[in-house]
């Protein structure tokens, strides 16, 4: 009797527990994006402003730093530049550089690359689609895609020069 | 824990007012029984033991209780007293705006995170503690009431019967009980009788009144708390120039929604109606309608996201306010609107030099949302917009920027080519135009660039809504109501009435309204020869006020 009755109190505390538990969670975990850490990469195709495709699961094999970016944003230009000196040594590593626009004017991007002297294929994403689908809202926004095409981790705001080149090293693939 | 017998020979659980089974009381506490929750055991109060039988306890306590709804009170109209963070001007900063604008008390108000009240984990746990304390302290209380009303016997101890506050005793001979039976029947009495004892009861289920009001409160927080849950609520914002088509969030990029016009109606106020007298009070005209013509698209199955995205026409819907667009549990509503942003401006050149024949066709259109970066002429002249800033603004560093990407304060730097000059080696004019701003900023122009002509586009805003929480809230209110109405329009009344040694003794009880149970058995003991009953109560009181007048008088 008394055993029983101990027993149902836990449970009902328990249920309310795990259930404002959750909320809790649900509420205040709002850092976690919609893709982040351990979520498969969502496919995706985007364009260059020459109007050559990329398609992300044609990177399966390679690791893949993806930037979203704009060029009122601060944080982006200083972290572009930095990804400019060093994205040809890690391509030949097997580590893809994809820089993605939010919708910003075709002429504001081609003027940002020539103003920064910017190498890489800039890519504009058309509507914020794929920055949509990955929940994108900070930025610069950065995702850290494995060979596997698994998110390792997802950055947001301002990195030094040494933390950019160390989310690039994670990424080389190991064989 | 230790049981405790009562003479009548049944065990009741330690803490017992009133003996479960006949009603003897257990503990001498005053002239008249405690009657609440029967005098049963409030299992809770009544022992601890372990840590769960702690919190147990503490939250099955109704003091614990009030003080948690005092609290939410008091902090909740704190929260009313300044705006919260999300009604405060969009772009200001929250940590300074508060001080700027409300002094030493807006900034402890910050600090305190009163600006962002409702959804603060500290008043978050303070709506959890309420929740939990409805549940613990409601089934404290229901099962063991339930219990005793369940289980009551007719036959009552005398003591029982003599510290009810409604009481009286006479001769038992003279009374006409069968009568008295057929009375309390026709006032919708239930009778009971044993050994010529009777129990007549009436309007018991009032007492569930507060459960089932509880139940709905909990209820009602259930729908609350789900809206936290995924795919629950939504609640979002979309703005969408005339011509456009965004995303809609909380969709993962599924559904797209097009406006394809914006409309601003007014009332005619020539025109004869009932609104007439009230549109002429109006200085302005009165708007009668705002809409936007929406086209909802649904992406291609199977299709990436990205550039190659196709869309899929589902279907067109005038949205106008109260009336959205709805398509699987998401609706979206009309509720703001941005009426002229600008779009595209519309240039030539002017100049006192140069041949006016060759200038005139040199016209250039700029689209704010997509510029093209040259514009080449067969006469020679070349323009070449060399910058462009949607919304406009000098950086810290004296850097020009653009804030976002909406062209509010649109500026175009232009590099103007004449004939006579080669693009690849020379540096031609350039100046910088925006609304009202025409700046050279080089030297030797002889060209000026004029703005001809504006566009301007409609933005619509609408609101993302998904609630699914709804029907829960609606349903745990409607509880909540029949609750009160059954608690608050009907009251339990019992009268007892028992023969014991040649004596007849005449109990009742209400849980409340008094008067109506006193009026129910003045009219059994009309004709009856029931025994008077007195309110001992009233008469308590009366003793009282008579000592203290007795003082009075004696001081005097």
């Amino acid at each position: 009797m008394k055993k029983k009755r101990l027993w149902m109190r836990t449970t009902i505390l328990l249920v309310m527990l795990a259930a404002i538990g959750y909320t809790f969670y649900n509420h205040f975990s709002e850092e976690r994006g919609l893709v982040d850490q351990g979520d498969e990469a969502p496919n995706f195709v985007l364009e260059d402003m020459e109007g050559e495709r990329v398609e992300l699961s044609d990177l399966q094999g390679q690791g893949v730093y993806m930037n979203f970016w704009a060029t009122y944003c601060t944080y982006c230009r200083d972290k572009m530049q930095v990804l400019n000196d060093h994205y040809e040594e890690y391509e030949e590593m097997g580590v893809k550089v994809l820089n993605i626009n939010v919708d910003e004017t075709t002429l504001q991007v081609e003027r940002h690359q020539q103003r920064y002297d910017l190498d890489f294929d800039l890519y504009i994403d058309r509507n914020m689609l794929v920055g949509n689908a990955y929940g994108v809202g900070v930025l610069p926004s950065v995702y850290l895609v494995d060979d596997q095409g698994e998110v390792k981790e997802r950055q947001v705001g301002g990195k030094t020069e040494e933390q950019v080149i160390d989310a690039l090293d994670s990424l080389v693939p190991e064989n | 824990m230790n049981k405790e017998t009562c003479e009548c020979g049944h065990k009741n659980p330690y803490g017992t007012y009133l003996c479960e089974s006949c009603g003897k009381p257990l503990k001498e506490d005053g002239r008249l029984a405690n009657m609440r929750y029967e005098g049963v055991a409030r299992r809770s109060q009544t022992y601890k033991r372990s840590v769960v039988d702690k919190v147990w306890n503490f939250f099955s306590s109704v003091k614990v209780g009030i003080w948690i709804i005092v609290l939410i009170l008091v902090t909740s109209s704190i929260g009313t007293l300044f705006p919260q963070e999300m009604y405060i001007p969009p772009g200001e900063d929250p940590s300074l705006y508060y001080a700027q604008e409300y002094g030493i008390l807006g900034q402890l108000y910050y600090d305190l995170g009163f600006h962002n009240l409702y959804s603060s984990w500290w008043y978050m746990l303070l709506i959890a503690a309420l929740g939990i304390s409805l549940v613990i302290a409601s089934l404290d209380r229901f099962v063991p009431l339930y219990r005793a009303l369940k289980k009551q016997r007719v036959t009552r101890h005398a003591a029982f019967m003599k510290k009810q506050r409604v009481y009286g005793e006479g001769l038992s001979s003279n009374a006409d009980l069968e009568s008295v039976k057929d009375k309390l029947k026709s006032k919708r009495y239930k009778v009971r009788e044993e050994n010529g004892n009777l129990l007549a009861e009436k309007g018991r289920f009032a007492r569930w009144g507060p459960y089932v009001n509880h139940i709905g409160l909990i209820i009602f927080l259930i729908g609350g708390m789900l809206r936290f849950f995924p795919g629950m609520y939504l609640d979002d914002y979309v703005w969408i120039r005339e011509g456009e088509t965004e995303v809609i969030s909380g969709t993962d990029g599924e559904y797209f929604v097009e406006n394809n016009e914006f409309l601003v109606e007014l009332y005619d106020d020539q025109n004869e109606d009932i609104f007439q007298e009230a549109l002429m009070r109006e200085d302005a005209p009165v708007v009668s309608n705002y809409q936007t013509n929406a086209s909802l698209y649904k992406r291609a199955e199977g299709g990436s996201i990205g550039s190659e995205t196709e869309l899929e026409h589902v279907k067109d819907h005038e949205i106008r306010v109260n009336e959205p667009l709805t398509f699987e549990g998401i609706s979206l509503y009309q509720v703001d609107y941005k009426i002229n942003e600008l779009s595209n401006f519309t240039f030539t050149l002017e100049s006192e030099t140069a041949d006016e024949d060759q200038l005139e066709e040199v016209v250039f259109n700029v689209d704010l949302n997509d510029p093209q970066m040259y514009y080449d002429y067969d006469n020679g002249y070349q323009v070449e917009i060399i910058e462009y800033f949607p919304n406009f603004y000098v950086s810290d560093d004296g850097e020009p920027m653009t804030m976002n990407r909406v062209p509010d304060n649109p500026r175009i730097i232009f590099e103007v080519f004449p004939p006579d000059t080669d693009p690849e080696t020379d540096t031609g004019e350039i100046s910088m135009i925006g609304v009202q701003v025409n700046e050279a900023l080089n030297e030797g122009h002889e060209h000026r660039i004029s703005m001809q002509d504006v566009e301007l586009v409609d933005v619509t805003g609408l609101t993302v809504r998904r609630d699914h929480t709804l029907p829960i809230i609606i349903v745990g209110g409607s509880i909540f109501m029949v609750g009160l109405i059954q608690g608050s329009y009907w009251h339990h009344r019992r009268i007892w009435i028992q023969q014991k040694d040649g004596r007849m003794l005449v109990a009742g009880h209400a849980n409340k309204n008094w008067h109506a149970l006193k009026n129910d058995i003045a009219f059994i003991s009309e004709g009856t020869n029931l025994p008077e009953v007195h309110d001992q109560l009233d008469e308590e009181e009366k003793i009282e006020e008579d000592k203290s007048k007795m003082s009075e008088g004696g001081s005097r």
